[in-house]
């Protein structure tokens, strides 16, 4: 009895801890998503988007599934996707950057909150993400 | 269609920020409701079976395949919850297993590449994307991942400690 009472108390402080990571998180990414900044991002990010085979018109959608994740953002990034046209090749190619790299702010900082290592999880998805796009863009040449 | 019709269709009017933060924080509402129900249950199931037989054998029988990613047998448990639900899920079940800053890392790193399959790769499928092969494809990933972070891990260590036995710098 002893023990499911302290292993409710630690579950409780958990999800406590999980909470007041995600409310003010998701709040702030509502409120920044639609500054001026952000919207002109794109210009900024072309370049490096270009890298891994991608154009701009898969930024909104990328960039949404790299901050918010797959599942929240999946309204977005399926609009995004069929109203702009996306051709296979650049869906496959968001599809294996997001699937290596998605939703990593929320998902570093739970991590870090029970004792991981931040830099270590975020360098290695990012930098794995870039590689594999990168090689993939290279093998599966545009039509 | 030119290339400004396009993209006015695509984004939304932009609501005033009472508005953005009502959004957000109704966002975040449901979102707790989720970790709560997927967390504590699983948190405090963890909890009791650490003190039966039960988690021991399940980790004896994982504890090769874990092993390859320097992780204990038990972390398999914490890789179904989060291949079939999700990270809060996983770290309901982490927690209680008292894992080392590097065996946390290491959760943290490859189920960061794969969780919420069955969601998300639905999701990825109705983009038109091929959804089983990605969803295939963030398992080797991850495994890759979890390779790659093993390896530097241990260089970083081996780097570190023949640092400290330089003069002058321990």
């Amino acid at each position: 009895m002893e023990i499911l009472l302290s292993s409710l108390l630690g579950a409780l402080k958990l999800s406590a801890k999980l909470i007041l990571i995600i409310v003010p998180l998701v709040t702030l990414f509502e409120v920044l998503r639609h500054l001026p900044v952000f919207r002109r991002a794109g210009n900024v990010v072309e370049p490096m988007m270009r890298g891994v085979g991608l154009t701009r018109d898969a930024a909104i959608p990328l960039f949404t599934g790299i901050f918010l994740g797959i599942a929240y953002g999946a309204g977005i990034i399926i609009r995004v996707a069929q109203q702009k046209g996306l051709p296979a090749r650049e869906l496959f190619l968001m599809g294996l950057f997001l699937a290596t790299c998605h939703s990593v702010i929320e998902d570093v900082l739970i991590f870090v909150v029970i004792g991981g290592n931040g830099p270590a999880i975020l360098g290695v998805r990012l930098g794995l993400a870039v590689l594999l796009t990168g090689l993939m863009a290279r093998v599966w040449k545009p039509a | 269609m030119s290339e400004t019709e396009t993209d006015a269709a695509v984004e939304e009017s932009i609501p005033d920020i009472p508005t953005r933060i009502r959004t957000g924080l109704s966002a975040g509402f449901w979102t707790s409701v989720k970790i709560i129900k997927v967390s504590v249950p699983l948190y405090v199931a963890v909890t009791l079976l650490k003190e039966t037989p039960f988690l021991d054998l399940l980790g004896k029988v994982f504890a090769p395949v874990m092993g390859i990613f320097g992780l204990p047998g038990e972390a398999a448990f914490a890789f179904v919850a989060a291949f079939l639900l999700n990270i809060y899920a996983a770290i309901a079940v982490i927690v209680p297993l008292n894992l080392t800053p590097f065996q946390v890392t290491q959760c943290g790193l490859m189920m960061g590449v794969a969780h919420n399959l069955v969601v998300e790769g639905g999701v990825l499928s109705t983009t038109g994307a091929r959804g089983g092969v990605l969803t295939l494809c963030r398992l080797v990933i991850a495994c890759a991942a979890g390779l790659l972070l093993r390896g530097l891990w241990g260089l970083w260590e081996t780097a570190a400690s023949w640092a400290m036995t330089l003069p002058g710098l321990s």
